[in-house]
């Protein structure tokens, strides 16, 4: 055995904290080390040179490379001692950086730990045997959640670049938050007109197989061929026989139902199409508030549906479709306004949410595009805006900023002076975000061009007196109390995960962080990738983002799923379990705690029964390693070997 | 061992790379400052940790082991850490039997988002550690302990 | 109870067999032997005694080709039920004959009243009084006093599972919380005391592998890893940590899987007690997961399966 060691400078980032010659040093009095030294950047193009000629030179056959987290750099040094002959399986990694170097300041006390990891890696190498990958054949069919912006862009040009897409939409339509929103920053562009054709281009193509109303139930497989399983939700009217013509809406004796695309802005009916540009136009009803379903009795619908799509015995139905990838574009939610009892916790009609004042301005919306108080349906004089509803505030449980309301609140604030230009807007801000092309002088537009009076500071209190509501604030510039006695007051609610998002990553086995927000490969440089490969991300699941940054992601999205498709045959890891036959005793105990699948019984010629693995369903967890009592089933790379010599480095009674 | 400094003990910690091990790189990409007695072993998954890696450790010079995974519903290969839970309790209630103080083994759930929790547990684990001695005496154990 | 009623069902069982195993007397009236019979006139040979010891239903898992009559305890049933939980055995290729039993002799125990003397004769007095004759004379023994620990907490004196019964069942008059009295007993020890204690028994350990060897549910067998170079969990070095690891692997594979039949700690050459680990370790998974080996066979053992949500399972903090 001839172990190569490299250890990597990392600029000063390791050799700062860690003297990374004496761990060179030390690491050639190691038995079966020929080769230790240390390079400034192991990862640069020279110093990976270097680990090439190294192994020429000095016929290394194992590579231990200590550097940075073997979840940053791994593949880098795999593929680097492959382009020099060795199996990609010989290398082992020391993570001296993330794990060693960051975290203390201690340099001798670094040194040493770093020894000793450069030593387990050491001993782990010498153990390493060389696996090959098996090919298996792509499905390349794509798997798109979530059809807003995000989702859309990214199954559009999935469909345009010739693949097939699965649109899962859970709503009736597609469109997403951008669908409800009037006009969009900076450009005051009408936001469903530049959305509308885009939808119609989804449903449209050929290639774009939409299921609206819909839900992911359940997700097996493995990057290349995934088996989904999509819960198509009662609608209760028949979409191949409903034409949208919107009779039965008309008709609809159940006025009071929440109109969840409002926002509950004004009521709707218990069977509606959501909005006039819905696609799929077709009509829904909702049994909470139909009078059959509540009632037992009605079939008004039914009577007047001109084509007699309504069905009132409707079930929910589960579909199969088989996939390659995953775009998961699930969207956000929003904070509850009950979480704010200074602000009325929702009881007061006057003080609504920034994303129910976009239904107020929309001229599509309820009041036809008229802003009009909920209360008593005048038009408000004073509006106030509060940003950083929740936002940035720890004792929410919401420390991050939301992102995309300042510029939201500017725009709004501007459209009010052109709906009621005798209006007055103050917007109570924590600071002015707007660093993106044309933000900034938007804000300032809003306030120089439009009037809008902006404070800095919070609003503490919320109250109503007469027909007004009192904003009670502070003034941080001035240094002053501020009181303002408002006609309507819109709350920039914070950016939430969407309801159920830490559920559906659980379905795809993606992170999530403790928002619920989707945690990417990297937070720089792999930024729509997950770690579980051949699941991407796109839009606000991963975090709060604009408009354009969510079509970034959803194309960025879309072209990995590309040029993951490029290929016809993918490769498997090889690092899966393996049985020694000779040792297996048939016990079969791994059969019973695979999570895949993955393990099946083999009769041997003599009639032997033993454990056999499908090397492809094989994910590569190990619970049949720890399952096996006689360690005949070994999880390759990980073998039990493997990490009893790293315990074995660490202790040596 | 010589590389010991000896105002260390000897921990070691069983990281899933999906979770764990990302929650201590985060923790080193925040910079969170962490005792250095801990040494890190990547495994797949919780679920690959056998208890006997523990009981090896512990009768071969460890003074504590950490072993740490996704948390339970957000395992990487589903049902995992499941497995892993049942089989690490188990070891957990039969060290005392041994005469192996139960706090020497700590097992526990973080993401890789948590570098804060990593930071927090690593260093409470170590102080409980160091809190409760070396578990050889230095007689027996290797020079340095 | 006589083996009489025992050998009119072998004779019957043994038409649609391949082998019967039973008992018979060993090198003397202290000792039985487990008997494989496939002819009808070896029936006669069959014993039960309370010096039945062995548990037959260890030779199962080997004899799977074959169809096989069995004839067990109430505690050697147990392990027929965890093979089905394990599917170790195929159940409609074995045929049980259930014995309601007593308690058995530990012929250890045995021995040492009448101090290691040559056997001569043995009589089970109807009474339940046991006569033992030596050169030395003869020794009263009451089989309570002789018994192994196991039949003095026994909950299952009837078989638990069973396609024949050889005498009328026995009800079981212990206590369900006697049982692991002994497991809480060591448990008011100090940390201290239990290792100590431990090290000191497994100190003495010659890692002959009786006690694995005589396990019905170790399925390694020839496979052990501890004696084996890939992996390689343990040397052969003999010290301490090396013995004492042997013994985890033991312990810690039978977790949640043993019936408690005793046979390891039977068999152990040095007197070590060798089961107290797996009742530990058994004590718990009741407590856990409500769960006790080789008594259900729908049961899954705990090890092998998991809840989403562990109703016993707390986090632990630091």
């Amino acid at each position: 055995m001839r172990v190569g060691v490299f250890i990597c400078h990392c600029g000063s980032n390791i050799a700062g904290t860690i003297d990374v010659a004496k761990v060179a040093a030390e690491m050639r009095k190691v038995p079966g080390v020929a080769f230790a030294t240390n390079y400034m950047y192991t990862c640069s193009e020279p110093g990976q040179d270097e680990i090439k000629e190294a192994i020429k030179r000095e016929k290394l056959n194992r590579i231990v490379v200590a550097a940075c987290s073997p979840r940053m750099h791994e593949l880098t040094f795999r593929r680097t001692i492959e382009k020099a002959g060795l199996n990609r399986y010989f290398l082992e990694m020391a993570n001296i950086r993330e794990h060693i170097s960051w975290i203390g300041l201690d340099k001798e006390a670094n040194t040493n730990k770093a020894i000793e990891s450069v030593k387990m890696a050491v001993a782990k190498a010498m153990n390493n045997k060389p696996l090959y990958s098996q090919s298996f054949k792509v499905n390349k069919r794509v798997l798109v959640i979530g059809g807003g912006v995000a989702g859309m862009q990214a199954a559009l040009d999935c469909a345009d670049g010739g693949l097939e897409v699965i649109l899962v939409e859970k709503s009736p339509s597609v469109g997403g938050m951008m669908a409800r929103l009037d006009k969009t920053f900076p450009t005051i562009d009408c936001s469903i007109c530049i959305l509308g054709p885009k939808m119609v281009d989804v449903a449209q193509h050929d290639k774009i197989k939409l299921y609206a109303y819909s839900e992911v139930d359940d997700i097996k497989g493995y990057v290349g061929n995934y088996q989904i399983k999509i819960k198509k939700k009662a609608t209760y009217v028949d979409w191949v026989k409903c034409t949208g013509c919107g009779a039965c809406m008309e008709k609809c004796p159940a006025k009071n139902s929440y109109d969840h695309f409002n926002f509950g802005v004004a009521p709707t009916r218990a069977i509606n199409i959501p909005f006039p540009q819905a696609i799929p136009k077709k009509a829904k009803i909702d049994p909470n508030y139909c009078r059959q379903f509540v009632k037992g009795k009605c079939g008004v619908c039914a009577k007047i549906c001109p084509t007699g799509a309504i069905n009132y015995e409707m079930q929910d139905e589960i579909i199969t479709e088989d996939v390659g990838a995953i775009i998961v574009a699930s969207g956000y939610g929003l904070v509850d306004m009950d979480k704010f009892p200074e602000y009325g916790a929702g009881r007061y009609p006057d003080v609504i949410t920034g994303i129910q004042y976009e239904r107020l301005l929309n001229a599509s919306g309820p009041t036809e595009g008229h802003i009009l108080r909920p209360s008593d349906k005048t038009e408000p004089k004073t509006v106030v805006f509060v940003s950083c509803a929740g936002s940035r505030d720890k004792s929410c449980g919401i420390p991050y900023c939301s992102n995309f309301c300042c510029m939201y609140i500017a725009k709004q604030a501007i459209l009010t002076k052109d709906h009621i230009p005798d209006s007055q807007s103050y917007v109570f801000y924590m600071d002015i975000r707007s660093p993106g092309k044309g933000y900034d002088e938007f804000t300032r537009r809003a306030q120089e061009d439009y009037g809008a009076k902006y404070v800095r500071g919070r609003v503490s209190r919320i109250y109503p007196k007469g027909k007004k509501m009192v904003v009670v604030g502070a003034d941080t510039l001035l240094g002053t109390q501020v009181e303002v006695e408002a006609d309507l007051v819109v709350l920039a609610t914070a950016v939430t995960a969407a309801p159920g998002a830490p559920q559906l990553a659980e379905k795809l086995h993606i992170s999530y962080d403790t928002f619920g927000f989707y945690v990417e490969g990297h937070p720089k440089l792999r930024p729509v990738e997950t770690n579980t490969a051949g699941v991407y991300l796109a839009g606000c699941a991963q975090g709060p983002k604009d408009i354009p940054a969510s079509v970034g992601q959803g194309s960025a999205a879309a072209s990995k799923v590309q040029a993951l498709f490029s290929k016809d045959m993918l490769e498997s890891d090889p690092a899966v379990a393996k049985v020694n036959e000779n040792t297996c005793v048939g016990c079969l105990k791994c059969i019973m705690t695979c999570p895949f699948g993955a393990v099946k019984e083999k009769e041997l010629r003599g009639g032997r029964i033993v454990a056999n693995v499908i090397e492809t369903v094989c994910a590569g967890c190990g619970v049949c390693t720890a399952t096996c009592p006689c360690g005949a089933i070994q999880l390759s790379h990980f073998t039990d070997n493997q990490l009893l010599a790293e315990v074995n480095t660490i202790c040596q009674k | 061992m010589s590389e010991i400094a000896p105002k260390e003990l000897r921990i070691v910690g069983f990281l899933c790379n999906w979770c764990s091990y990302g929650g201590a790189d985060t923790a080193g990409v925040s910079r969170f400052r962490q005792p250095t007695d801990l040494r890190i072993i990547r495994v797949p998954c919780s679920g690959r940790v056998d208890p006997l890696f523990i009981v090896k450790a512990l009768l071969n010079g460890a003074d504590g082991v950490l072993v740490s995974g996704c948390h339970p519903r957000d395992c990487h290969y589903t049902d995992g850490n499941f497995y892993a839970r049942r089989r690490l309790e188990m070891l957990k209630q039969l060290l005392p039997y041994l005469g192996i103080d139960e706090k020497r083994f700590h097992y526990t759930w973080i993401s890789a988002s948590e570098g804060q929790r990593w930071q927090k547990t690593v260093t409470d684990f170590t102080n409980q550690i160091h809190k409760l001695g070396p578990l050889h005496s230095t007689t027996e154990a290797h020079s340095g302990s | 109870m006589g083996p009489e009623k025992m050998k009119e069902i072998i004779t019957d069982v043994l038409k649609d067999v391949d082998v019967v195993i039973g008992y018979k007397q060993g090198f003397d009236k202290l000792h039985a032997t487990p008997c494989f019979i496939n002819k009808a006139e070896q029936i006669e040979e069959i014993i039960w005694s309370p010096v039945c010891v062995q548990n037959l239903a260890s030779f199962l898992p080997s004899l799977k080709a074959k169809k096989v009559g069995v004839v067990v305890k109430g505690c050697d049933s147990r392990t027929i039920v965890q093979y089905m939980q394990e599917g170790l055995i195929d159940r409609s290729k074995v045929v049980v004959v259930g014995i309601p039993c007593t308690g058995v002799v530990s012929v250890k125990k045995v021995l040492d009243k009448v101090n290691h003397q040559p056997i001569e004769d043995v009589v089970f007095e109807a009474d339940g009084a046991i006569l033992v004759k030596t050169p030395a004379g003869e020794t009263k023994l009451s089989l309570a006093d002789v018994s192994p620990d196991k039949c003095s907490t026994c909950l299952y004196p009837t078989p638990v599972v069973y396609d024949h019964l050889a005498a009328e069942p026995i009800k079981s008059v212990k206590a369900p919380e006697d049982v692991y009295k002994d497991v809480e007993e060591f448990e008011g020890k100090s940390l201290e005391e239990r290792k100590v204690y431990w090290e000191k028994e497994f100190d003495r350990c010659i890692r002959c592998y009786a006690c694995r060897n005589a396990c019905p549910m170790c399925v390694c067998q020839d496979s052990c890893i501890a004696e084996s170079r890939d992996p390689h969990w343990i040397s052969q070095k003999s010290n301490l940590s090396e013995k004492f690891m042997f013994h985890m692997i033991h312990s810690i594979h039978l977790a949640g899987r043993c019936v408690e039949c005793g046979e390891c700690e039977r068999v152990c050459p040095m007197g070590i007690p060798v089961n107290a680990l797996k009742k530990k370790l058994n004590h718990d998974m009741k407590a856990l997961y409500n769960y006790e080996p080789g008594v259900n066979p729908e049961d899954k053992p705990p090890m092998y399966t998991f809840s989403v949500e562990e109703k016993k399972i707390e986090e632990h903090k630091l």
